[in-house]
């Protein structure tokens, strides 16, 4: 019965809300006692006086973390390792937002669009924001979790350290496409997936990361910018100018990750627009007004000629077959040219691959970066490239074979 | 709409913010708020007295130095035994400045939700900050510009202050980071305009026969198609004014105001569709409902369903702004050089640079008053 949208708040909701304020008000009467009498000779300076309620509550988060070495920089923002105060082996990364020099607009976009719905978003599969608060000199930090062991495009590019096979792939898919399911449930596009934006946790989870580009898509037909995801994992619809579109961009995303994941190099590796372009209808196929309706009338729709046709499954089990019958289905459907054709994050959810043989590897088994300085003894149970099993031995050499192409 | 999307769309209000950091009880709002009221006063107070203290020992280390320059420091400083404001004489003013903040959206051909979200913001900022603390004219411009990037409404800040008279972009931006942690790093803001869509939706199906009527809440209203679309009209009216101006986002769900605001629109249609969906109006649930949506009416209707300030609330709008011009902390009035010296940017060491900004704010704010800050240019 649908009576949701009538609930009332209910009594656990209440008591939520009166200690938020509860600890809000204990946070006011910290200021004005702390204040005290007030010393006209030695007063604080114009500007700096005692804090305001919003600016002591800063404080607070503030205190709780402490920073430590750098981890690396991004094109906005400089990540730092750091730990929670009252215990230091719960580690966290601080991510703190660069002033920039060239934005003389405020705060950066990218910055706005990652706080607004990180702090929405919360699930296993998602990067979680643990914490937002600003340092002296008012540049954000955002507290996130700590995710160590690297990203999977890491995983990929490693062919010497790292094997794994089609259950371990579809362990990585399932976690992902579960992110990006309830990226759209709660109407949120991330428009920027590709493998180095997934990062993975500790326990083997993948978290899909960098929401800069993210934006909410309440209303399907506002304008959006097309000048969005890396060009590689880019779906036709945005080179060729559509301004209004919808999760299917993802989709095409997540099934250039799948493919990526199978043949160990990325599937259509662009580089330009226009040769994106091309290899799209190369190795996809050309889309046409006869395979996508209203193809022709975007504004920058242009295909080399003459049209390829769409690649049969036979193309996609020659290079794809190690995912299996199933794997190659999913695949094919998540790269379907027309956005209003191609699978949605539910139905990829309800496919038949994920009950097919072989069951994903659970999380604490997949494999993990290999070697180097940065090995994690007690957390690799397996050496880089020793395989646990026979099914893994014959999979890797298929993919790595798959690779050579 | 069918009811598992109905679902998840509660699911979702709760994992929200907006449910998480941003509801209230009245009483707990109303606490926070004497809280906030409280201790600003107390810090106007102080920087009063240090301001006189820092005048006094000025003018006695000069006593006959320039007396044009003593005079017009002066001017600034309020004279006399403050008299603060109260809660509630904040809280008229803050629904006259969200007015306001509507009125310039309007003027800046802003969509609905870009306004409505700066409304909101105007509104959560000054749960934990005072008037007398942070002059809403300002605010209100810097919370309108936020929401054009938090809504993906890109606006680019030269434009945008261009179209304000008397506002630099620096203006604009000075209070930006004061706003964001005032929002607590928040910047969602769930409204009802999607959920009014789609029971209006559902209730034109059912008067047209898509949705067969089940029966449980008896025939159905007579006219019931017309009634749906002029309900719907009245309904958005509602929510793109009383609903962002009282605190029902406080308080309810956007699913609850927007079937408050249905029920002010036309009420019998509204409950024998809320008895049509719960199987009647006698259960427990459905009383429980209709006790919240009456609740929520309630609160819409303290507020006219207008953009404009009527007089009456206008005319007290007036006396309280130049209350407020007396009570003002002096030493949050220059927030530009405020945000220079916390930035430590270059030239915040800059005294002379400090002081001629300063001058000219002054003389600008003095220009323009209080009440209504920087006039809105002629499109
Ligand atoms: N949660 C995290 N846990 C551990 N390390 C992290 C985490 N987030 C980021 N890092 C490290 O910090 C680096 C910079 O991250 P950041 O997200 O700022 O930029 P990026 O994604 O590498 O680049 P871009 O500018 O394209 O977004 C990453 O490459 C990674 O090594």
């Amino acid at each position: 019965m649908a009576l949701s949208p009538l609930v009332v708040p209910g009594s656990a909701s209440g008591e939520r809300t009166a200690a938020t304020a509860k600890s809000k008000l204990q946070a006011a009467s910290a200021v004005t006692s702390s204040s005290g009498t007030p010393n006209p000779n030695n007063g604080p300076p114009p500007g700096s006086g005692g804090a305001d309620l919003a600016e002591q509550m800063n404080e607070d988060e503030k205190q709780k973390y402490i920073k430590g070495k750098k981890l690396g920089e991004g094109t906005y923002a400089i990540v730092y390792l750091g730990h929670v105060k009252s215990d230091p082996s719960k580690l966290v990364a601080i991510k703190k937002i660069k002033i920039q020099e060239d934005y003389k607009e405020g705060l950066a976009p990218d910055a706005v669009r990652e706080l607004k719905h990180l702090q929405e978003l919360s699930h296993p599969n998602i990067i979680s924001l643990l914490s937002v608060f600003s340092s002296r000199d008012q540049n954000l930090n955002l507290v996130l979790e700590y995710l160590p062991l690297g990203d999977l495009e890491m995983l990929i590019k490693d062919i010497e350290g790292v094997r794994y096979g089609a259950a371990d792939i579809k362990a990585w898919m399932g976690m992902l496409g579960r992110a990006i399911w309830f990226c759209h449930e709660n109407f949120v596009l991330h428009r920027d997936i590709k493998p180095n934006n997934l990062l993975i946790a500790a326990d083997g989870g993948i978290k899909l990361a960098d929401f800069g580009l993210a934006r909410s898509f309440a209303d399907p037909y506002r304008v959006m910018s097309n000048m969005v995801i890396t060009r590689w994992y880019r779906p036709p619809e945005l080179l060729f100018g559509a301004r209004s579109y919808s999760g299917a961009v993802d989709i095409w995303s997540i099934g250039l990750v799948f493919a990526e994941l199978v043949i160990r190099n990325p599937y259509l590796p662009g580089d330009t627009e226009v040769d994106q372009i091309s290899k799209i209808c190369a190795l996809v196929g050309t889309p046409t007004e006869e395979n996508w309706p209203g193809v022709s009338k975007l504004e920058h729709y242009a295909v080399p000629a003459p049209a390829t046709p769409i690649q049969p499954v036979a193309h996609y089990n020659s290079m794809f077959g190690t995912a299996g019958a199933e794997g190659v289905d999913l695949l094919m459907k998540m790269l379907i040219l027309d956005p209003r054709k191609r699978i949605t994050a539910r139905q990829i959810l309800e496919h038949g691959w994920w009950k097919s043989e072989p069951k994903p590897t659970k999380k604490q088994n997949l494999p993990k970066k290999g070697g180097g300085l940065e090995k994690l003894g007690e957390d690799l149970k397996r050496g880089p490239g020793v395989l646990d099993d026979e099914r893994g031995t014959k999979v890797a050499r298929k993919l790595d074979f798959g690779s050579m192409k | 709409m069918n009811s598992s999307n109905v679902i998840t769309e509660d699911d979702r209000y709760r994992s929200s913010t907006q449910f998480r950091l941003w509801s209230f009880t009245p009483a707990s709002l109303l606490a926070l708020r004497s809280t906030t009221n409280q201790l600003a006063a107390d810090r106007v107070r102080e920087a009063v007295r240090r301001a006189r203290a820092r005048e006094a020992q000025s003018s006695a280390d000069a006593s006959d130095a320039d007396p044009e320059s003593k005079s017009r420091a002066t001017s600034t400083l309020p004279e006399g035994e403050l008299d603060c404001l109260t809660v509630e004489e904040e809280l008229k003013l803050i629904v006259f400045y969200c007015r306001q903040t509507l009125q310039l959206g309007k003027h800046l051909n802003l969509p609905t939700d870009v306004n409505a979200t700066a409304v909101q913001y105007m509104k959560r900022f000054y749960t934990t900050n005072s008037l007398m603390t942070y002059d809403p004219a300002t605010i209100l411009r810097t919370a309108l510009f936020f929401a054009t990037k938090t809504e993906n409404h890109y606006y680019r800040l030269s434009k945008f202050a261009e179209a304000i008279d008397k506002t630099k972009p620096e203006d604009v931006l000075a209070s930006e980071y004061l706003l964001t942690q005032g929002l607590r790093f928040t910047f969602d803001v769930r409204h009802p305009y999607r959920a009014l869509e789609g029971a209006v939706m559902e209730l034109c199906a059912i008067a047209e026969g898509a949705i067969p009527n089940n029966g449980v809440a008896g025939e159905m209203p007579r006219n019931m198609d017309y009634r749906c679309k002029v309900a719907h009209g009245t309904a958005k009216e509602f929510l793109k004014t009383s609903a962002l101006l009282t605190d029902v986002y406080f308080h309810f769900s956007p699913s609850q105001i927007m079937l408050a605001s249905l029920l002010i629109a036309d009420e019998e249609l509204i409950r024998w569709y809320i008895a049509f969906k719960l199987g009647g109006l006698q259960n427990a649930m459905a009383q429980k409902v209709l006790g919240t949506l009456a609740d929520c009416a309630q609160m819409l209707r303290t507020v006219e369903p207008q953009m404009q300030s009527p007089a009456e609330e206008s005319k007290e709008a007036r006396t309280l702004a130049k209350k407020l011009r007396k009570c003002r902390n002096p030493e949050k009035i220059d927030l530009v050089a405020l945000q220079q010296t916390k930035r430590g940017g270059d030239n915040a060491n800059d005294e002379k640079i400090l002081k001629k900004r300063k001058l000219e704010r002054e003389k600008v704010a003095q220009e323009a008053g209080d009440l209504f800050g920087p006039g809105l240019k002629k499109p």
